[in-house]
């Protein structure tokens, strides 16, 4: 009879784990505890199998990575001031806005955002979820709206293919897993909480240290290059954006060993030139850039100082 | 002797999994979006979607969904906003797995939520989300989005794709 029990279990596990849908789960197994059908322990057996289904970073939540990508802005802006500029601003989340809207991803937790950052430095980060930074000194060296619109898809790459949350240690990942499993609560008791919060500092840690400090795998640049290609060009900006941004910026000290930001641990702008080429070569015919493109951009930076 | 509760168990789950296996049912799983009504995404909105509101998938094309609410209205969204309670037997060589973000919807207000940033935000006072807060305000609204690619040749209105 035990171990009929035991199968009963195994089997209900299954098929909650397999469904994997944990409120249909809660709430099924709510009515047969309150019913007095089940035991109360085996409803958090059920419920463990299947928050252990959890592992990697592809399994936190659209919300979670909402989250994540919120702390991980505001560490970003911790240690950037804003550009206060109305119609910049505008101008590129309307450019960010367009690229996201054809790309891979165009719908996040809370969709993509757009800031000017106020540093001279060449840079652009994207926290998860969609939050997207471009410094002053970044824009200055854009000199069509083809090139930002790159420089943006590319960002909004990095948010699609989730290469941030690719940045959290594993073993950090595996210890939040195994305590959202133990505790099936809507709402942390202080225990739970305090270490849940430890963990978020140590996401954050390891988000924010790659964005701002230690730059991204190689691997994850050039993907998010090949996808600047992809998703400019279904926008119906000239893909080669990206090539004459790059082109732009060699042998300038935004590349130098000195580089900071955007190219401070990227590969080289020749060796992306010679990549984004190979990824625009593939893509067939291409639009063209339109100069009508080219004067709003011109007019909306000519301000910048 | 007694039988615990092996018919209610086998029922439910039985009952459950015909549920899903039979319904093309498809899940917001982000806060909120919009039904539209062509598949682009600065297409006419005919009605606000919310996390957690179920629909009935009709078609797809080009990464597009087109739907029915639950209050019957037909349109378009996207495949990145929502959840497809589908599963795949052999997604994990771990055992058992449902596709990646099988969990999202189910686990929506728990992990890494509010209450653990408001725990983060009391502990890191000097950490200001004012403007992180500010930045969600920054909203490109359709007309707008319509007007500009149209202006710059972009898109449907290029001729290029």
């Amino acid at each position: 009879m035990r171990k009929l029990h035991f199968a009963l279990i195994a089997l209900a596990a299954f098929a909650f784990g397999l469904l994997s849908s944990c409120s249909v789960v809660q709430k099924g197994t709510d009515v047969l505890v309150s019913s007095g059908k089940m035991k109360e322990s085996d409803q958090k057996t059920i419920l463990k199998t299947g928050e252990a289904i959890r592992s990697t970073f592809a399994d936190i939540s659209e919300e979670e990575e909402y989250y994540i990508g919120r702390a991980v802005a505001a560490l970003i802006l911790s240690k950037y001031q804003v550009y206060n500029n109305d119609q910049l601003t505008d101008y590129v989340n309307t450019v960010g806005s367009a690229v996201a809207g054809y790309s891979d991803r165009p719908e996040t937790y809370a969709g993509y955002h757009f800031l000017v950052l106020d540093s001279d430095e060449v840079n652009a980060m994207a926290a998860p979820g969609g939050f997207i930074f471009i410094t002053k000194g970044l824009l200055g060296k854009c000199r069509t709206e083809e090139m930002l619109g790159a420089v943006l898809a590319h960002e909004v790459g990095h948010v699609a293919a989730k290469h941030g949350l690719q940045s959290i240690k594993k073993s950090r990942l595996v210890d939040a897993f195994k305590l959202l499993g133990t505790e099936a609560a809507k709402r942390y008791g202080p225990k739970e909480l305090s270490q849940l919060t430890d963990l978020f500092e140590g996401v954050l840690a390891d988000v924010a240290g790659t964005l701002i400090e230690r730059g991204y795998d190689r691997k994850y640049e050039y993907e998010a290059d090949k996808l600047s290609v992809k998703f400019a060009s279904r926008t119906g900006y000239n893909p080669n954006g990206l090539t004459e941004f790059l082109k732009n910026l060699e042998g300038t000290s935004a590349t130098g060993p000195t580089a900071k930001g955007w190219f401070k641990t990227h590969p080289s702008p020749e060796d992306r030139i010679e990549k984004a080429k190979t990824d625009i070569s593939g893509l067939g015919k291409t639009p063209k850039t339109e100069p009508v493109r080219t004067e709003r951009f011109l007019s909306f930076v000519a301000g910048l100082k | 002797m007694k039988k615990p509760f092996r018919v209610p168990v086998l029922f439910c789950t039985l009952m459950i999994l015909f549920t899903f296996l039979l319904a093309e049912t498809l899940i917001i799983k982000i806060q909120t979006t919009n039904l539209r009504k062509e598949p682009k995404f600065y297409g006419q909105t005919t009605a606000v979607l919310k996390a957690g509101d179920s629909l009935e998938k009709i078609g797809v094309q080009d990464g597009w969904i087109q739907v029915r609410t639950s209050n019957g209205q037909v349109g378009w969204i996207h495949s990145s906003a929502v959840e497809t309670p589908k599963f795949n037997l052999l997604a994990s060589n771990k055992g058992l797995k449902t596709q990646a973000s099988a969990n999202e919807v189910a686990l929506a207000s728990k992990g890494f939520n509010k209450q653990v940033e408001e725990s983060y935000r009391a502990k890191h006072g000097e950490i200001s989300f004012v403007w992180v807060d500010k930045m969600l305000k920054l909203k490109i609204p359709p007309s707008q989005m319509e007007s500009f690619l149209k202006k710059g040749k972009l898109a449907e209105f290029g001729g290029a794709k």
